[in-house]
């Protein structure tokens, strides 16, 4: 088996054991879409009844609710290599330590990307948006979002997965580094949802094109020392 | 009595066609903070052999274990494993060093098999002839009619069944050991007993740390006794220790440590 075989079966395996086990894990994926959906909830009372107000926030608010369901997200997939062992376990196998970084990341992009979409709608319903027209670019952005989020949140949740106060430390290290990336995600949303009238969709999808290519050359150099004690 | 294959990583010739041996240490140490778990290990084990490490609580028995899994790196000294620096290139150890720890490492909301087939991937079979290993050691461990359970639903004993499992489908040059008949009841001492025998039989060199100095020690080539972090005692065929005992302490003192 060619290295690039063995590497791609390899973070298939592990990407599939995580959706495995986040699926039959006593309803906590459940659990992390019921709090985003509270946070928009929360915002929107917050923010009053004006519905350009809400209108106009509406994608700063979206993708908060994504980080902030994300930062959960990518902190649960490494807690699961926390039940017995299961981390060093994971670090011992003959394997290549960028495989197991992409296997992490993939189960994480994917959880990600299934938070945003289902997240969409709640905001148009929530806020009152109409998406009709704007769903292509709006998925766009939210798939490059979402691999951006996932391929460095993965790095800093496998940092952090052995600290005490691990729940703390991973907001605290990650949200400055992820600032650019969810400006960028913002404005490309706020571009898809108002039919992009300045023509600056593009651009805003670029950069965030440009940032996954940043985050995911970072998770894979990082994520093989993060796995040494 | 099932089948039970042994899989064997293939033998690596070392320099001018000598056998390297499976273990070499020197002064091997390892600081947890102050505290010095390991204070300075010089030990030689050949290929094949079967090694009990004995030793009370806190011997350092785990810790020199895991350096040698490469779970975690020495503070000081040289290891090598094989003829392969495992300093240097621990990737290359990972792939003839199998070691089954305290913790038994299994996904609890995965099934048996699931966990199996898993590991089966990460040790590299392809999907089929990893159907074909994982429904043989599940068998081989007892846990055939459990297969479909999740580990959550495991006592301890079963877990430790189902991390055995995984050692069998593993291909090891060198097998670690910690404390591999702990949480098991008299069945399971025994497949271990059993399975110790034809590890040693398809020529894996085997350490086991115990508590069980009897049992483990009457099937061993070697013995070796730590205490205080330090080999107290070297005993049989195929292992030789550089300086045993207090001569090793100043070493570690001199850094400020407590050992």
């Amino acid at each position: 088996m060619s290295d690039l075989r063995r590497g791609l079966a390899v973070a298939l395996a592990i990407a599939r054991k995580d959706a495995v086990a986040e699926l039959r894990g006593r309803q906590a994926a459940g659990s992390t879409l019921f709090f985003a959906a509270l946070v928009l909830l929360l915002f929107g009372f917050a923010l009053g009844p004006d519905a350009q107000r809400l209108a106009d926030a509406a994608p700063g608010l979206l993708w908060l609710a994504i980080v902030f369901g994300g930062l959960l997200t990518v902190a649960r997939l490494h807690q699961l290599e926390t039940d017995d062992g299961a981390f060093e376990q994971l670090a011992l196998y003959p394997v290549d330590r960028r495989a197991i970084y992409a296997g992490k990341a993939l189960a994480g992009g994917a959880a990600m990307l299934v938070l945003g979409a289902l997240l969409v709608p709640v905001v148009a319903i929530l806020y009152a948006i109409p998406i009709g027209a704007a769903w292509l670019p709006l998925l766009v952005a939210v798939v490059l979002g979402a691999i951006g989020f996932a391929a460095i949140g993965t790095a800093y949740a496998g940092l952090t997965v052995r600290m005490r106060a691990r729940e703390v430390m991973l907001p605290l290290l990650m949200l400055p580094i992820v600032a650019p990336l969810l400006l960028a995600a913002v404005k490309a949303t706020a571009a898809a949802l108002s039919g992009d009238p300045l023509g600056e969709l593009g651009s805003w999808l670029q950069l965030l094109v440009a940032f996954d290519v940043i985050m995911l050359v970072v998770g894979v150099g990082t994520y093989g020392f993060l796995l040494e004690d | 009595m099932p089948q039970t294959t042994i899989y064997v990583a293939p033998r690596l010739a070392g320099t001018l066609g000598t056998i390297p041996p499976a273990v070499a240490t020197v002064e091997l140490a390892r600081l947890f903070g102050r505290s010095a778990a390991l204070a300075g290990i010089s030990l030689t084990v050949e290929m094949g052999r079967t090694v009990a490490l004995l030793g009370p609580n806190g011997a350092g028995k785990t810790t020199l274990l895991r350096i040698l899994a490469t779970a975690i790196r020495p503070s000081y000294g040289l290891l090598s494993i094989d003829g392969i620096d495992a300093l240097r290139e621990p990737e290359l150890v990972r792939g003839r060093v199998v070691y089954l720890s305290h913790a038994t490492g299994h996904y609890d909301d995965l099934t048996a098999e699931e966990n199996l087939r898993f590991a089966a991937t990460m040790f590299g079979w392809g999907q089929h002839e990893g159907a074909d290993v994982c429904r043989e050691a599940l068998e081989t461990v007892g846990l055939s009619d459990v297969a479909a359970a999740r580990a959550v639903t495991f006592s301890a004993g079963m877990r430790k069944r189902l991390a055995l499992a995984r050692v069998l489908i593993a291909r090891p040059s060198l097998l670690l050991l910690d404390e591999p008949h702990a949480a098991l009841d008299g069945e399971g001492m025994v497949l271990v007993d059993r399975l110790l025998g034809l590890w040693k039989e398809a020529g894996v060199t085997v350490m086991v740390a115990s508590h069980q100095a009897e049992r483990v020690a009457g099937m061993a080539d070697a013995t070796v006794r730590l205490e205080g972090g330090l080999l107290a005692e070297v005993t049989g065929a195929g292992v030789s220790a550089g300086p045993v005992g207090a001569s090793q302490r100043p070493r570690v003192a001199v850094a400020g440590m407590d050992r």
